[in-house]
């Protein structure tokens, strides 16, 4: 029994020489640059940041009148073609909206049967219609295609 | 529809006339000058345009803008054809907005050639982003008066007289 005990144990001990000693000493950053300068820094940057800013922006600024200046020399002409085709087709509109009821009595067109939309504008004002009236007699899928830029954008 | 057979559309002959069959890429190419060259129609049909509120009555000014239009590039297809085809073409692909700002060198070639043969400058920075005055021959439209009723509520006699206010002040919170 007792020879079953004589095994050499190792006890835990210190290293030769001691521990270490424990690092407990705050050890700051390396400073780069004071507070003073910090804010200097800032300071600067942000003029030169305003600086280039302001060179972009007076380039956007300069493109976009230029591009406003032309779409506006050319806009006379668009408005007068459009202005033309659109006449056209309010009268295309009208003699068919006059073809499709003509079996209808009592029917006149622009109007519910005699009644008009709009009362107290003079007789021949042109009332510009909305865009479901006005391509209220097209292919459906000419309305959606244009019901999908004109609407949705 | 809201228009009736009481509303005068003008005839599909009157509004036919040739229009300008182009691309965008060449009528930005040539807007500044165009814009300048047709000043005066323009001018004339916008302000009718805005003035009248109403397409019918602007047709005429229309046509001669077209008209205009048309013969300027006429023109310039008789004089610059290959500077101007070169300008647009540089428009039209440099960017997707047709930017002008990639085209400075076929621009100047452009604006040289105006200038020596059909004496059109190319207008100042801007210029068609400013306010331009229009002299006109056509009467303005008449104003709309104010309406008057005949059962409106009488103003206070002239002569009424007026109190002194009894809390200091006559503020229109203080209903008195």
């Amino acid at each position: 029994m007792a020879d079953a005990c004589q095994v050499i144990r190792k006890q835990d001990l210190p290293p030769p020489g001691g521990y270490k000693p424990i690092p407990f000493k705050r050890i700051p950053a390396k400073q780069y640059f004071s507070g003073y300068t910090l804010f200097a820094g800032y300071i600067g940057m942000t003029i030169g940041a305003i600086y280039l800013y302001n060179l972009t922006a007076q380039r956007i600024k300069k493109h976009e009148i230029e591009m406003r200046s032309s779409k506006m020399a050319i806009y006379p002409m668009l408005l007068a073609e459009r202005d033309r085709e659109y006449l056209k087709q309010l009268r295309r509109n009208r003699d068919a909206e006059a073809e499709l009821m003509k079996d209808v009595p009592g029917w006149e067109v622009g109007t519910y049967y005699g009644e008009p939309v709009y009362k107290l504008v003079p007789q021949d004002a042109l009332v510009e219609p909305i865009f479901h009236e006005y391509y209220a007699h097209t292919n459906p899928s000419d309305w959606f295609r244009r019901a999908y830029i004109k609407l949705r954008s | 529809m809201v228009v009736t057979n009481n509303v005068v559309l003008p005839e599909e002959s009157e509004l036919t006339v040739e229009e300008v069959n182009l691309s965008t890429a060449t009528l930005r190419a040539g807007s500044f000058h165009l814009g300048k060259y047709c000043e005066n129609q323009n001018n004339e049909f916008m302000l009718c345009r805005f003035e009248e509120q109403d397409p019918r009555k602007c047709i005429n000014e229309g046509k001669a803008v077209t008209a205009c239009t048309l013969e300027f590039f006429r023109k310039v297809k008789k004089a610059c054809l290959a500077e101007f085809n070169q300008y647009a073409n540089c428009i039209d692909k440099s960017s997707g907005e047709y930017s002008f700002r990639y085209c400075r060198k076929t621009q100047d070639v452009y604006d040289k050639c105006m200038l020596e043969n059909l004496n059109l400058e190319r207008p100042p920075f801007g210029y068609f982003c400013e306010v331009r005055v229009h002299d006109t021959k056509r009467p303005k439209p008449p104003v709309e008066e104010k309406a008057v009723y005949p059962d409106a509520t009488p103003a206070l006699p002239e002569d009424a007289e007026k109190k002194p206010a009894r809390f200091g002040s006559r503020f229109y919170w203080m209903t008195e």
